[in-house]
């Protein structure tokens, strides 16, 4: 394929949006991130927090109970979940320095 | 130093509304080109429009471990395109579990539309129609190939996609000689 033809290709794969899209686009991203990194909503932590602490207070109050293997698995299937998360932004590490 | 170094060394989650202007700037800077590998990734906007909301919001989670080894850019692309593998395998699940078809990954015409047809209906349905065949081309092609040719369409340097994706450079170019020849002969009339 000559230059040409290389330009052309990449300038129909190119993606066009108009000025509103993108200003759309950055105000509901701005808005998600201030939601989060505010704390806006930290008051809605507090019932989770009670609950937490009752949950704890029983856990301590009660004979102990074996672990069943199912719920074992699902701990850490839900812990790999996190993790594969969290994999996402890892930054690269190029070929030849692995 | 520039205004985007200037803010990508003060955003910071937590920062107040000066880290918030920075990093606003770092998503105007930036949209264009994750949206567009996100598009060129999955072949769908609503899915494209999700996955650079996604990007952003871990990118701002995760500023303060950012070490600084690839650019912002790359870092940015890298996230996007871990987000699109997961909408693969997503979709590849939901394809196992038989829960969704072919006919959803057919894109609605207003999706294949620019946003601003400015000229006749029927130069909007040549466009509309040119845009379907370039979906389905890149559609065609093995995802690493599909990865290499979606960040080669964002302007972004064999280098820059190599640190991006963790690849030799070499590497970079023959996933592209492959993806360009495969284009070429799905896309060869209009080229």
């Amino acid at each position: 394929m000559n230059e040409e033809k290389e330009m052309k290709l990449l300038s129909l794969m190119a993606v066009g949006r108009s000025d509103g899209f993108w200003l759309r686009q950055r105000n509901h991203i701005l808005a998600r991130t201030s939601v989060s990194g505010r704390g806006a909503g930290r008051w809605l932590l507090v019932p989770a927090a009670a609950l937490a602490a009752m949950l704890l207070f029983v856990a301590r109050h009660r004979p102990e109970a074996p672990v069943h293997e199912v719920q074992k698995v699902e701990i850490s299937f839900l812990e790999n979940l996190d993790l594969l998360s969290d994999m996402d932004v890892l930054e690269s590490i190029p070929e030849d320095k692995i | 130093m520039t205004i985007m170094e200037r803010s990508e060394e003060q955003v910071r989650p937590g920062g107040g509304e000066d880290a918030e202007n920075a990093f606003a700037l770092i998503i105007q800077e930036h949209q264009r080109l994750v949206y567009g590998v996100a598009l060129r990734l999955t072949g769908s906007a609503a899915e494209a429009d999700d996955i650079t909301q996604e990007t952003f919001l871990a990118a701002w989670k995760h500023l303060g471990g950012f070490r600084g080894d690839s650019s912002l850019k790359t870092w940015l692309v890298r996230i996007a395109v871990n987000k699109a593998r997961s909408y693969w395998r997503w979709k590849k699940l939901r394809r196992w579990a038989c829960l969704g078809g072919g006919d959803e990954d057919e894109p609605a015409l207003e999706d294949l539309l620019p946003d601003d047809p400015a000229g006749r209906p029927e130069q909007a349905a040549q466009a509309a129609d040119l845009e379907r065949r370039i979906r389905s081309a890149i559609s065609t092609l093995p995802h690493r190939q599909r990865e290499v040719a979606a960040m080669r369409a964002q302007e972004l340097s064999i280098a820059e996609i190599a640190s991006a994706l963790g690849m030799a450079e070499g590497t970079v170019k023959a996933h592209w000689f492959e993806a360009r020849k495969k284009l070429e002969s799905l896309l060869g009339d209009v080229l």
